[in-house]
């Protein structure tokens, strides 16, 4: 057909447009209901394999893990909710729901040791120490996909890393870079001295003072003046690989 | 778990920082009362009732990490149980504290009971006789320190549970019941 100017000719690309528009649209839903075919497939298997290997994920930690990660590429979230099938079928939001009210129960009972920060390895041991007779075993893996779940209820937890270590914190402070340098400088020994700081750091006597003093009053550090060098000691609970001083009955 | 004698120390015994009073205040709260506890488990199951400051108390030291209580340190923890109504000092200059491992009500109706179990309501006994005699054996009572037994006689005479009387001589003092 020949193109003819005019009001004519537009009105025909218009209705040329608008067809185009339509396949367009009618490509796009044929492939989103391809993609939802598939996802349902998907879903519909992972239920299946759950079913199955229902006491495998409820026993094995590291299985377990590998299954979280399989769902999440297939955009489920077994712990979304409470109700429905994956709670139903798992008893995982349970599971975790609980883990979550203990860890909670730990953070704040050693708080007042450690500040609120405490080392994820400490957390996962005390953790374990409490549950010994729960027929499930805990890895650090459950305990960073609990904390998560109780970072979604805006409880003000967080996991951060200091060099190689993770550290759960359960209070708002918040860590600066210095901060950050000190801890993971008193990760070798599980304290420092101001002197070490100044020399290691490269900073000025004033500045690592200060950093040790505010890192005292949010309750993070404890002096030591007992040594017999009389030089003052700087010790982080959060860092050491020391079971809590608080003994478990406490707990 | 290091031990001391048969006593289970706790695990924040071993980390030097417990040995410095904490200028943080809540630190410093968690650390006395940790020491607090300690000390009062340690004389309960040792059956210590004197602790003398200056003396060489096996808990004011950790020879493995080397640290060692200040005075100051020492008399706030002891202070605090003084506050809790767990010690007493015995002198002005808080040199000697009194532990009440049990507190002397306990002690008390210890006695109370001692005196039901061997059916001795309306007996007389020395103070020495609570303390050493043959029914005492086996029971608390037993070998319990003489200014405590006397703070919980005192206790009960005030309920007039019993009289204290003088005997021939300044050893000899007794106790007659009238429970």
């Amino acid at each position: 057909m020949r193109r003819r100017p005019g009001i004519g000719g537009l009105q025909n690309a218009a209705a040329a447009r608008d067809q185009f528009r339509a396949l367009g649209d009618n490509v796009a839903k044929l492939r989103t209901d391809l993609m939802k075919e598939q996802l349902s497939t998907f879903r519909s298997q992972l239920e299946d394999f759950a079913r199955k290997h229902k006491n495998d994920i409820r026993k094995n930690p590291a299985f377990r893990s590998q299954f979280h990660e399989m769902c999440a590429k297939v955009g489920v979230d077994p712990l979304a909710s409470n109700k429905g099938f994956w709670a139903e079928l798992l008893g995982i939001g349970d599971f975790y729901y609980e883990l979550g009210v203990q860890i909670v129960d730990i953070c704040l009972a050693t708080r007042p040791l450690n500040g609120g920060l405490i080392n994820l390895e400490e957390l996962c041991k005390l953790l374990r120490q409490r549950r010994k007779t729960a027929r499930e075993a805990v890895s650090e893996d459950d305990c960073l996909r609990a904390i998560s779940k109780l970072k979604v209820l805006g409880s003000g937890f967080e996991v951060i890393s200091v060099g190689k270590r993770k550290l759960v914190r359960s209070v708002p402070t918040e860590l600066n870079k210095d901060h950050n340098e000190i801890l993971e400088l008193a990760q070798v020994q599980g304290f420092v001295t101001v002197e070490e700081v100044e020399r290691r750091l490269t900073w000025s006597p004033g500045r690592a003072i200060d950093a040790l003093d505010s890192l005292l009053d949010e309750g993070l550090a404890m002096i030591d003046d007992g040594h017999q060098d009389g030089k003052r000691r700087y010790w982080f609970p959060c860092v050491s690989s020391i079971s809590s001083y608080v003994g478990t009955d406490t707990l | 778990m290091q031990k001391l004698g048969d006593f289970k120390l706790p695990q924040f015994f071993n980390y030097p920082p417990y040995f410095t009073l904490q200028p943080v205040r809540e630190t410093r709260d968690k650390q006395v009362q940790l020491w607090k506890e300690m000390i009062l488990d340690y004389c309960r199951t040792q059956k210590i009732y004197v602790i003398g400051l200056e003396e060489d108390f096996p808990l004011f030291t950790n020879h493995v990490i080397e640290r060692s209580l200040s005075h100051e340190a020492r008399q706030a923890f002891l202070s605090a149980l003084v506050s809790d109504g767990r010690a007493e000092w015995m002198d002005k200059s808080h040199r000697k504290c009194l532990i009440l491992w049990h507190r002397v009500q306990d002690w008390a109706d210890l006695i109370l009971h001692f005196v039901k179990e061997n059916g001795l309501e309306d007996s007389v006994m020395t103070v020495e006789e609570i303390r050493s005699g043959t029914e005492s054996r086996g029971t608390e009572l037993h070998g319990m320190d003489r200014t405590v037994l006397m703070r919980a006689l005192k206790l009960l005479e005030h309920k007039g549970k019993l009289v204290i009387f003088k005997g021939t001589s300044a050893d000899d003092e007794g106790v007659k019941f009238s429970v």
